[in-house]
């Protein structure tokens, strides 16, 4: 494929311009975040400036910038309570979430795109009506029924249910969406040449489908990954928690340590930007990717 | 295959035992305990559950830290089926809201013996009863106090004329420096002004809102003085009273024992009573208190050794471990006599500020009152309603949520 | 494969839908008769604890005098097991067997009696509280079901106005009720279904005619069927409101001559006040003579009947449909399908399952819910008896007080359902056009091929949805401030004016639309990304031949080619936006004065600060109502489910 394509970019440096602008709206408040987490203090950003502040006084105030640098935070999070081990405990969950979202919602969504049956249209509908129904008073009703009629209370595995079933609607539109973009031709030719429906699925289908699917295990990762509330209701051991519901420790109630919270929001951070790292190549590879004649 | 046969039938009768068969050793009760605490407080209660299994062969209390956020929920869902802790701390305020939902707190006047009974500060006992009926033993309180940065105030003011005077000479409004600052525009916070006066939320023991009466107004009457006279900083939150005060450009704070861990270490700061108010007759200013309480779970199986262990934890010994590990405040009277408590400027501070102290409210209908309230407190701070009106506006609403609520 | 003849289908239907109906309308039966004969029970033991209570009040109450009315009353009461009197700590008077000798009354509760001192506590609040609130709402009188089949009631205790204690009473299990028979309802399906064979011989396969007859024939035979299962029922609760009478009477015999034996003056009491609903408000069912009220009594079985009968009806509707969809070959024909399709619902079946366990009963429970007023007060009540029917919903869509009128002008009620509805709208829309521009500009930007630091800025850029959001939207908020606020620092620099931001309804959106859109905007970034690898190189390359410029290229191939991967984030984030607590909860909390509430956090404060589950959940199904609306019309355009 020819790459001298480079003609007809647009020139790089406005695009810099507008990504460095882009990018510094996006990172400032993440900036305050470690800037907090790094101060050794549990005072929430305010801008500190003097009477009648001169331009570099208030310049040196909106800067996040802490006073000075300390990893107490850093410290006291991981060693005051299991947070390593909460950590762990919410990979474990993510990744089994990531794994059976994906897996159900690409079987669903390939139906969905290839299959013609009655009730298709009703059970793309009702996948999508399932994101609707307001979650104010689901709490209790959710209690029961994975809790007193499951009982999968206390247990990875009903968190893993919970959390896989809340991303499959999106996983299942988006896939569905992507495969409708893939040639039937491919298949057909398969299907010619003798392939079984597995076959087609996993071999041809799927790995056309790479960007999508990133995203959905991405979308479910992060589903799972900062869930606070069911976590913390249906768990009922310590060492059973997941990192979201031992960052709530820090604030909530009376006191508020938004040194500590800043300081595990960036160690529970670190996964998700590992995560993305990895599958960043399946969204990246320009427009190589189209050439679906391979 | 004979062996091959034997070693699977171990195996068996091994996953069998794993698997809960009774065993000589669990026959002990077990009393779970569910609590909010994080770090030196839930050290303090763990080290008094430890103590107690320890004074108490064939009892075992174990406890388990939920994050206050997802607390009163986790409890709500859990304890009406059963599957919840036999004894769970929570604060006073969502007490009333339990008991009217049923099945989720054990009444505990028929186990409250006298000793037991003249074992507390009298007020927080008060928090913990429900119309008539005591439902928990007080663990702790938090009341609100006047907390000072002692590099700018060297002798805290005893009376809101010697209060605003300092606070005016502090205030610097230009530099972002205020003589007082608290969070003025939460209906918490502002209790202590209303209190002073002679106001309350609801009509003495019954569930009738007052929102409006008089001695209310005239609390909101001398807040609207305060902000005039400009000592006190805009738009005040937690998080902005904690940063002007770390920065020491707050010089008097109103606050309670929950701020103490976040103020910054360089703040050399002292403790003292919330002042009279000359213009309520010299009254002392009555900040709210928040009485933890520990309840018994309805659906508990071991109520008695559950109620001996809550017995247990507001005696002196578990007291004094709460006191001066898990620095809060009990409830227990005895224990201020102590030599190490006693000594103590923090809890002495807090023990004098609670003689003038009211319960907060603990009846169910108090939920309805925070939104209008707030909204209350939001436009007469912004000064944008005159308190009476905001007052009755804010009365009205929650007597329609009442009707409402209450309509056949 | 043949098709199954007409005649035996309406056959099998017309057995089937008649022995489902027969069954419901048995189950139906047995529970109208055991509550009838409940309540009888329980009324009859009311009358009786009501009646001893007034002569334990006559005689003080307490001491000896308390004792031996219990012993006078009690000799002449049959079925009671015990009966007990308590006063605070104290247990005035007891029949139990176990309170002789050392153990008898008085003396101090003991352990085990804690639940009848947390009764008289209990009982004391609801009196009080009834009292206060002017109405019923807590109950007076307890009854409860023992295990034994017995029942235990009790009532206040009341001296001089003011209740002090409690009489319970605990009465002997009655002998079970006859079970109701089966036959009525064998024959109403043996007899259409008889009926039927005949017509099958006479209409041969006309499959109008077999339908028709047999609905007709089912139809009869259960209105048959109902009407007599209706006025069993009717005469059931008749005599039970004969013999509660008949209890009155004989306890106003026994309270009289009680009273003269005991030397008590004449009970003041009135013998009709005894026979009274929970909160002990007579139900004038029974005259003081103890003669039955007709007219209330009519009504009374009115009731009754008329609830049963809407339930029969219901039975008799589910039948006929089933017969007509067995008779019609409905499930046959749906059968087949599944055959036909079976490996598309095998693939599609697991996801299903999963979705359907989560969402399935907390969406019952909630919509049951709208149609109740279940509330902080009744939640131990069973659904059915806080029925309202439509009344939430009529209370929220009706409300068109979005503006009231003041001398200057109009002042908007911010909380009315329509402003709040407006705004929520509104809130979507920019939310999610600004989130999906930025987005999608960013990745086709971040898409340029050989552009430096591309995997630098794409992680930056994710940052927002990587961190808990919970920190950042406060940071936010925080930045937002009047005076410590960075972005007024910002507009200060500038030599702008510092902004009161929470203080106007605009700016208070503008500062949450801000923070969300920050929030947002990364996953639809990253959305993007995705549905650009799937347009295939060639056809730029075409394009381009074809001397297309950018903007041409961009309209004609990228744009079409995102739609399929695109639209349904699209569509999942207005709907996700639309019910987005979180971050109006966090930034502006409804600042100022409710007015950037949106419907979910309305809910959310009917629910637990206002205590109305029911209201609340009606709330909820509106707010699905109107995205179920807003998807249908979106599908309908985006074709999106389509292949």
């Amino acid at each position: 494929m020819a790459r001298s394509r480079r003609d007809q970019e647009l020139p790089h440096a406005p695009l810099h311009v507008f990504l460095g602008l882009a990018t510094l709206v996006t990172v400032y408040p993440v900036l305050w975040v470690v800037s907090i987490a790094f101060s050794g203090r549990q005072t929430l950003a305010i801008a500190d400036v003097p009477s009648d502040p001169t331009f570099l006084q208030r310049l040196r105030a909106v800067v996040p910038w802490p006073q000075q640098w300390s990893t107490a935070n850093f410290t006291s999070v991981m060693t005051d309570q299991p947070f390593g081990r909460w950590v762990l405990n919410s990979v474990v969950v993510a990744i089994f979430t990531t794994l059976l979202g994906i897996f159900l919602s690409c079987t669903a969504a390939y139906a969905f795109s290839r299959f013609k049956f009655p009730g298709r249209r009703a059970g793309m509908m009702s996948f999508l009506i399932s994101q609707m129904f307001p979650g104010v008073l689901t709490l209790i009703p959710l209690y029961i029924i994975m809790v007193q009629v499951l009982g999968l209370g206390n247990s990875r595995l009903g968190m893993i249910i919970v959390y896989a079933a809340t991303s499959i609607p999106f996983s299942v539109w988006m896939l569905k969406g992507y495969f409708d973009t893939i040639p039937k031709e491919l298949e057909e030719a398969a299907i010619i040449e003798g392939a079984s429906a597995g076959t087609i699925f996993w071999r041809i289908v799927l790995p056309l489908a790479k960007p999508a699917v990133a995203i959905t295990a991405l979308f479910s990762f992060m589903t799972s990954w900062n869930e606070f509330i069911l976590a913390a209701t249906f768990m009922d051991k310590e060492d059973m928690y997941t990192a979201p519901v031992g960052l709530r420790f820090f604030v909530g109630g009376f006191s508020q340590q938004w040194g500590y919270f800043a300081a595990g929001s960036i160690i529970v951070s670190i996964p998700v930007v590992v995560l993305f790292l990895y599958l960043q190549k399946y969204l990246v590879s320009g427009l190589t990717a189209g050439s679906v004649k391979g | 295959m004979q062996s091959r046969l034997d070693r699977l039938f171990a195996v068996l009768l091994a996953l069998a035992v794993l698997a809960g068969a009774p065993l000589p050793a669990s026959a002990e009760t077990e009393v779970l305990v569910w609590h909010a605490y994080r770090a030196a407080e839930k050290a303090a209660i763990e080290k008094v559950a430890a103590a107690y299994s320890a004074s108490h062969p064939g009892v075992k209390v174990t406890t388990l830290a939920v994050p206050y956020d997802a607390f009163a929920d986790k409890i709500s869902a859990a304890v009406p089926r059963g599957k919840g802790p036999d004894v769970f701390i929570y604060a006073q305020d969502r007490l009333g809201g339990w008991i009217e939902a049923g099945n989720t707190v054990e009444p505990v006047d028929f186990f409250l013996d006298k000793p037991t009974r003249d074992r507390f500060i009298p007020s927080t006992l008060d928090a913990v009863t429900y119309k008539g009926t005591v439902y928990g033993l007080p663990v702790n309180y938090k009341v609100i106090t006047l907390i000072y940065n002692k590099k700018l105030v060297t002798t805290p003011p005893r009376t809101s004329t010697e209060l605003v005077a300092t606070a005016k000479k502090l205030t610097d409004k230009a530099a972002g420096r205020f003589g007082l600052a608290y969070w003025y525009s939460d209906y918490y916070y502002h209790a202590a002004l209303q209190n002073a006066f002679g106001g309350r939320v609801f009509e003495k023991g019954t569930a009738k809102p007052v929102l409006n009466a008089p001695e209310n107004v005239k609390g909101l009457d001398l807040l609207v003085k305060w902000i005039d006279e400009g000592i006190l900083p805009a738009e005040p939150s937690t998080a902005l009273i904690t940063a002007l005060f770390n920065q020491g450009k707050a010089a008097m704070i109103f606050t309670g024992p929950w701020f103490l861990g976040e103020i910054a270490p360089e703040i050399d700061y002292g403790l003292a009573q919330l002042p009279t108010l000359a213009e309520a007759g010299n009254a002392p200013m009555r900040p709210w208190m928040t009485v933890e309480g520990a309840y018994i779970a309805a659906p508990s199986k071991n109520k008695d050794v559950a109620y001996d262990f809550v017995k247990y934890l507001t005696d002196r010994d578990g007291a004094r471990i709460m006191a001066l590990e898990g620095r809060q405040s009990p409830s227990n009277k005895a224990i201020y006599d102590d030599p190490k408590v006693a000594a103590d400027p923090v809890l002495k501070a807090f023990r004098t500020q609670v003689e003038v102290a009211v319960p907060m409210p603990n009846l169910a209908e108090m939920t309805m009152v925070w939104s209008p309230a707030t909204i209350m407190m939001a436009s007469v701070a912004k000064r944008s309603t005159p308190p009476k009106a905001a007052a009755d506006k804010a009365q009205a609403e929650v007597l329609k949520s009442l009707s409402e609520l209450r309509r056949k | 494969m043949t098709a199954p003849s007409h005649r035996l289908r309406f056959l099998a239907g017309l057995v089937l839908a008649g022995g489902l109906a027969a069954w419901l309308a048995h189950g139906f039966a047995s529970d109208a008769r055991r509550r009838v004969a409940a309540d009888g029970e329980v009324r009859r033991a009311v009358v009786a604890l009501r009646a001893v209570t007034s002569l334990v009040e006559s005689s003080g109450g307490e001491g000896d005098g308390a004792r031996r009315a219990v012993v006078a009353w009690q000799a002449g009461a049959p079925g009671v097991v015990q009966l007990r009197v308590a006063r605070g700590m104290q247990l005035e008077a007891s029949s139990a067997a176990g309170d002789a000798g050392g153990q008898a009354a008085p003396r101090r509760l003991a352990r085990e009696e804690k639940p009848l001192y947390d009764r008289a506590q209990r009982i004391a609040t609801a009196v009080r509280t009834n009292r206060e609130e002017q109405g019923g709402r807590k109950d007076e009188v307890e009854v409860e079901r023992l295990p034994s089949g017995g029942l235990s009631l009790a009532a206040p205790l009341d001296l001089d106005g003011a209740p002090v204690g409690i009489v319970e009473l605990e009465t002997a299990p009655l002998p079970p009720a006859p079970s109701t028979p089966w036959w009525p309802f064998l024959l109403a399906v043996l007899v259409p279904a008889a009926a039927f064979g005949l017509v099958m011989l006479l209409a041969g396969q006309r499959r109008a005619v077999l339908a028709v007859a047999a609905t007709f024939l089912l139809a009869a035979s259960l209105f048959v069927l109902s009407r007599g299962t209706v006025a069993r029922i009717g005469e059931e609760r008749r005599q039970a409101a004969a013999s509660v009478a008949e209890r009155v009477r004989e306890q106003a015999s026994l309270v009289r001559s009680a009273s003269v034996s005991l030397g008590l003056p004449a009970s003041a009491a009135d013998p009709a006040g005894w026979d009274v609903d929970p909160f002990r408000r007579p139900r004038g069912e029974v005259a003081s003579d103890g003669s039955v009220v007709e007219t209330r009594r009519e009504a009374a079985v009115e009731e009754e009947v008329r609830h049963l009968g809407r339930s029969l009806l219901a039975a008799a509707l589910l039948a006929l449909a089933l017969l007509l969809l067995i008779g019609l070959g409905a499930f046959h024909r749906l059968g087949r399908t599944i055959k036909v399709n079976r490996q598309a619902y095998v693939y599609i079946a697991p996801a299903l399952l999963g979705m359907m366990v989560l969402v399935f009963y907390p969406f019952t429970y909630g919509i049951t819910l709208s149609f109740t007023d279940s509330n902080i007060y009744n939640t131990q009540k069973p659904l059915a008896d806080l029925w309202v029917g439509l009344r939430n919903y009529g209370d929220i869509l009706g409300d068109f007080a979005f503006a009231k009128k003041v001398e200057g002008g109009f002042v908007f009620n911010y909380l009315n359902f329509y402003w709040t509805l407006l705004f929520n709208v509104f809130w979507t829309v920019t939310n999610v056009t600004i989130g999906v521009t930025s987005g999608l500009l960013l990745a086709l930007v971040l898409n340029t091929r050989a552009l430096a630091l591309r995997p630098v800025y794409r992680v930056l850029l994710i940052l927002p949805w990587a961190m808990p959001n919970y920190i950042t939207a406060l940071i936010w908020k925080g930045m937002f401030h009047q005076q410590f606020g960075i972005i007024n620092q910002l507009f200060q620099m500038v030599g702008l004016q510092a902004v009161n931001w929470f203080d106007h309804p605009f700016t208070s959106f503008l500062a949450a639309l801000t923070t969300n859109a920050w929030l947002s905007f990364p996953f639809m970034m990253v959305v993007s990304l995705g549905a650009l690898q799937s347009i295939p190189a060639d056809l730029y390359e075409a394009a381009r031949v074809d001397g297309a410029s950018r903007w041409q290229a961009f309209r004609a191939i990228t744009l079409p080619s995102l739609r399929p991967a695109l639209v349904p984030a699209v569509i999942l984030s207005v709907v996700w936006t639309f019910n987005m607590f979180n971050i109006i909860y966090l930034v502006t909390a409804g600042d100022p004065g409710g007015s950037t509430e949106i419907l979910i956090t309305q809910a959310y404060k009917f629910a637990f600060e206002r205590y109305r589950y029911g209201y609340a959940a009606a709330y909820s199904v509106v707010i699905f109502g109107i995205l179920l609306v807003y998807g249908v019309f979106q599908n309908r355009y985006s074709k999106a489910t389509e292949a």
